[in-house]
């Protein structure tokens, strides 16, 4: 990614755009322009030239330590324009101050983290405002903004379906519960007409915005909405008598088009393999389908189903506080509201098939507690406020004609501003003429709560607040402030520092060759690249499938084979994570069976059975032959035994089940302190004889420290 | 699907089905019984099933078994017991649907060429003595009988786990790597029939200008708002309970503990990774709950015009959400072994 807006700055935008790069995907390479969404790379190309312009000389790197941050803000402020287009001022800037601090959008914003979610989340915020604010104003401006905002969300992340699925869902929730309006039109139809074309301009999406069936949704609802929108012009004309016999006519001809409409759609889409759904969107849809079919989905963490403490850890206490703005939503109903729980209450399943999603989630849990929040401290401000008045003046005149207000302040944004002028126009007007119909003010009483039960109530969702910001600011500091390249760990004897994957590429920048390819598990690409600058076989973006599958394949083959598929892509160097010896489980061997997996996808010969014993996944005595034979155990645990004498893998547990074994096509050629990160290098053909005949290189050295002192000497020297 | 019941548990004793008659049949029964015929007796046998499957019982199998090598077909064999249907720690009326999808697969993928393969399933209750020839000793079990059969014994070969994975797909794979039969891809059978869903269709078709003129007139249940609400209210309760981990994981509801001789049962389970049917629901209904009571504070005993009534309700929807909260941050806290505190300026200390 930073590569890309290095490019960018130095080339130019027509550069960017039509750049091959064959850094990456070696020897694919990768057609930049087709393959990413280019919305963060330009947000950040942008900045730093508008910076530059200025005479402020940013380096690239800042500018993208400090992009996420910036649109951080930004999504705050889209927060409150947004909700206060539902629920007012107030309810907004809760909103505001809780998305602000929200974990979920913590663990994308903050300084340094430079991914497409931290500026989609403020695209996808600021979609929703000004279709919002299109379908209360009615007003043609918000509408073609609305698509330009919905273009630069379809410029930043694939997530951008969510909102073309959302908008037509709401817009057919209107139609069905009878709130069509002109509005409704205005805010709908520019925003598929021109969203669709906007859309369209960006190489990744291209045909398939109107190709895909995710997009289909918006097209059919165009349709109805069109249908519905002609009924309601037609009614405005005919007579009440005329009209009913218009319906049945129109109704059921219209019924045969729509039903062959339909018909033509299904057919269509039943014709493509997939559906015409992506794997991603499917897994959404029905849970269990990637668990079962698509292994490169299932196998990333982000991509598995949350249980409940993940709600606590990246929502915290708005967890409590939803089910409340649910109801105020709710009471009264309006386009806007519906549309707030509506999104929440998609984004709220989304999460729950996807962990990722909660950052989806996380801003409509925020509107949503924002608005309860606000009505909850309304409701009891008033009541601690009012209380004493109350009783002064138990039946007076000035308690009523505050209560009025209140009462009636819920209600304000329950028409459309012009609407809503209106018909305080005619309230007004009646509230002259009736005026001296004192009887029936005095009825109007004042909603309030007792105060002693008002203070402690506040008292309590203060504490509530409290907490929300305590462990915003836990999370923030334990989870996602310390750098992922860097592990520490807390121990009784103090803190321990890992550094081992910082010094592996700074291994790799120094001693080895520019040209040279290093292959790894897919993980570990993007740092490769960025930080030894050296090419790698398959990175984090994870587009073509077969390239990671020929990884895993070699991966999980015998070292025969897998030499040969990885001399087959020109590579050199061959780095694996290994945890074993200092505990840390996020390593290779235990995402191995994934490799199995993916690469068992595409490459038939490699079964995942053959790795497991009674189907368990085991790396000690009871291991399968092939497990015990294949690359990425041998080089996790090539002379592990020289450890501790015993070969005690500390993450699985276990003693391991193949201790004295040697390397006959690949060599050792560096490991970290800590042993986390093995670096191995293919041993060219003609030496390998040799390797196999010559006796044991050098005596083992007894300690770790010294055995990589001794290993940083580089061996081709 | 992993776990296997054990037959033995259940049912064979020694003197049920001994080995003996069994072998003695095949010596002494005529020996060649003419392949043509038993051929065109399956093919009869199988015509007459939907799904392509042949009820076997002992004795066609013995005349299977007898026919000499090289078959002229293989056939798999489905062990079932009915008996163990019942069972939920092992979906075999769920393996069992996956054969037959395999079975109907194969016959709709190889119309004019379906002879290479037969698909078998066998009874326990009817054909105890095969289940004791093969030493079928725990269901799900599907043995293949090649073409090539020296030995029975050694020859057939059983689907070991990774067969049953992924269900008809992995079935599929085991067949053609074994049998060398082509079976090709899986078709899975829709959950209502095709005729079912043009009648339906039909139905619908019928029914919607009524639909659409209800909608126009606007009492129908959607349009209540308060059916919306409890809808929300329900999928946010069901998001946030981690159900859907429940259903993709196929967590249980609860455990029963093994150390415990009084067999208590575990509701609740340590570490992050893994969470309990059971567990996810009462963490829903608390996280549910507080909201619940705010909306109801702030939205319906605000309208009640008893004051004690109200300090009442209120007394009590406070201390229930305190109560609430205060276990679901311990909980949490137990759960992930996370413990979540504030940073003090460092003077402080």
């Amino acid at each position: 990614m930073l590569c890309q807006l290095q490019f960018l700055t130095k080339n130019g935008i027509y550069d960017f755009w039509n750049w091959f790069d064959d850094r990456t995907w070696y020897p694919l390479g990768r057609v930049i322009g087709g393959t990413v969404y280019p919305g963060l790379t330009l947000t950040a190309g942008t900045l730093w030239w508008i910076l530059n312009s200025l005479n402020i000389p940013l380096s690239v790197e800042t500018v993208c330590v400090f992009t996420a941050p910036t649109f951080s803000a930004l999504a705050a402020w889209a927060t409150y324009l947004l909700t206060k287009e539902v629920k007012g001022t107030g309810a907004g800037l809760t909103a505001a101050a809780l998305l602000a601090m929200v974990p979920s959008y913590i663990s994308r914003s903050v300084a340094g983290s430079y991914d497409n979610e931290a500026v989609a989340i403020f695209a996808l915020i600021f979609t929703f405002y000004l279709y919002i604010k299109t379908l209360n104003t009615g007003s043609l401006f918000y509408a073609t903004l609305n698509a330009l905002a919905y273009f630069y969300m379809v410029c930043s992340w694939g997530g951008y379906t969510f909102i073309i699925n959302l908008i037509p869902m709401h817009a057919l929730l209107c139609i069905v519960t009878g709130r069509y309006s002109p509005r409704l039109y205005i805010a709908y139809a520019p925003l598929v007409i021109l969203g669709t074309l906007l859309a369209a301009l960006v190489p990744v999406v291209g045909f398939n915005a109107v190709m895909t069936s995710e997009h289909f949704a918006s097209f059919l609802v165009f349709l109805i909405l069109n249908v519905v929108g002609l009924v309601y012009y037609i009614k405005g004309m005919l007579t009440p008598k005329m009209f009913k016999v218009a319906v049945t006519l129109v109704v059921s001809a219209g019924l045969i088009v729509c039903c062959a409409v339909v018909a033509v759609l299904v057919a269509l889409v039943a014709s493509s393999p997939t559906k015409g759904w992506s794997g991603r969107s499917l897994s959404l849809l029905d849970p269990t389908y990637a668990s079962k079919y698509i292994p490169i989905i299932a196998s990333v963490s982000e991509h598995q189903p949350p249980t409940w403490p993940s709600y606590f850890m990246d929502i915290n206490v708005l967890a409590f506080l939803v089910p409340a703005g649910i109801i105020a939503c709710f009471l009264p109903l309006t386009d806007a509201s519906s549309f707030v729980i509506l999104y929440l209450v998609t984004s709220v399943y989304f999460s729950g098939v996807m962990v990722r999603l909660m950052l989806v989630l996380a801003p409509a849990a925020c509107i949503m507690s924002g608005i309860a929040l606000s009505s909850a401290f309304g409701v009891f401000t008033r009541s601690i406020k009012f209380a004493s008045i109350g009783k002064q003046d138990d039946a007076g005149d000035i308690g009523n004609g505050v209560t009025q207000n209140h009462v009636v302040k819920p209600d304000r944004n329950e028409e459309p501003p012009k609407e809503k002028a209106s018909r305080k126009k005619k309230k007004e007007k009646e509230n002259v003429e009736k005026a001296p119909t004192a009887a029936k003010k005095s009825e109007r009483r004042l909603l309030m709560l007792p105060m002693e039960a008002s203070v402690v109530a506040i008292l309590l969702l203060v504490l509530l607040g409290a907490f929300y910001v305590v462990h915003c600011v836990w999370a923030a500091a334990e989870a996602y402030s310390a750098p992922s390249i860097v592990l520490t760990s807390q121990s009784h004897d103090g803190l321990h520092v890992f550094d081992d994957f910082r010094e592996a590429y700074a291994w790799l920048s120094h001693n080895t060759d520019v040209d040279d390819k290093v292959a790894s598990w897919w993980d570990y690409g993007y740092q490769t690249t960025a930080m030894a600058n050296r090419t790698v076989i398959v990175d984090n973006n994870t587009w073509n499938n077969t390239h990671i599958a020929t990884v895993g394949t070699a991966m999980s083959s015998p070292e025969k084979a897998a030499w040969e598929i990885f001399n087959s892509l020109d590579v050199k160097y061959v780095l694996v994570v290994f945890g074993g010896l200092v505990g840390y489980p996020s390593d290779d061997i235990n995402k191995f069976l994934w490799m199995v997996r993916i690469g068992g996808g595409v490459f038939p010969h490699i079964k995942e059975p053959d790795y497991l014993r009674d189907g368990q996944y085991r790396i000690d005595n009871m291991a399968t032959p092939t497990m015990l034979n294949c690359l990425m155990y041998k080089l996790s645990y090539y002379r592990f035994v020289e450890t501790d004498g015993k070969g005690f893998d500390r993450v699985r547990r276990t003693e391991i089940g193949k201790k004295h074994f040697k390397l006959t096509h690949f060599e050792e050629v560096f490991t970290t302190h800590h042993w986390m990160v093995r670096i191995y290098k293919l041993k060219p053909p003609k030496n390998r004889l040799r390797g196999k005949t010559k006796k044991s290189k050098s005596k083992p050295t007894s300690t770790i420290s010294k055995r990589s002192a001794t290993q940083k000497k580089n061996p081709w020297q | 699907m992993k776990t296997s019941i054990k037959l033995s548990r259940m049912a064979i004793s020694p003197i049920h089905a001994p080995l003996l008659p069994i072998t003695l049949l095949f010596l002494l029964s005529p020996i060649i019984t003419h392949s043509n015929d038993l051929h065109s007796e399956l093919i009869h046998l199988r015509s007459k099933s939907l799904l392509g499957l042949i009820h076997l019982k002992d004795n066609l199998l013995q005349r299977i078994l007898s026919i000499p090598s090289p078959k002229p077909f293989s056939s798999l064999i489905f062990f079932d017991a009915r008996q163990l249907h019942a069972k939920s720690e092992n979906s075999i009326p769920s393996v069992k649907y996956e054969f037959s999808l395999l079975s109907s697969s194969y016959l709709t993928n190889n119309p004019g060429n379906n002879t290479h393969i037969f698909f078998f399933i066998i009874e326990f209750e009817e054909s105890k003595s095969s289940f004791e020839f093969f030493d079928v000793k725990s269901i799900p079990h599907v043995r293949l009988v090649p073409v090539r059969v020296d030995d029975v014994k050694k020859d057939c070969v059983r689907m070991g786990a990774s067969g049953f994975s992924m269900g008809a797909v992995s079935m599929k794979e085991f067949v053609e790597t074994n049998a060398n039969v082509y079976v090709g891809p899986i078709h899975t059978r829709p959950v209502i029939p095709k005729k079912m869903m043009m009648v339906i269709g039909a139905g619908f078709l019928i029914w919607s200008p009524y639909l659409v003129k209800r909608f126009v007139i606007g009492n129908t249940i959607l349009q209540d708002k308060y059916v919306w609400m409890s809808g929300s209210i329900l999928v946010y309760f069901f998001s946030v309970a981690g159900t859907m981990f429940t259903i993709i994981r196929k967590a249980p509801l609860f455990l029963m503990d093994r150390n415990d001789p009084a067999g208590k049962s575990i509701m609740f389970y340590q570490g992050a990774g893994m969470q309990l049917g059971a567990e996810g629901f009462a963490v829903g209904f608390l996280y549910t709950i507080v909201g619940l009571l705010l909306a109801f504070m702030t939205h319906v005993s605000v309208r009640l015009k008893n004051k004690g009534t109200q300090n009442l309700l209120m007394a009590l929807g406070l201390f229930v959400s305190f109560w609430a909260v205060q276990k679901v941050i311990y909980l949490n806290n137990w759960k992930t072994g996370y413990g979540i505190h504030p940073y003090w300026p460092s003077r402080w200390k």
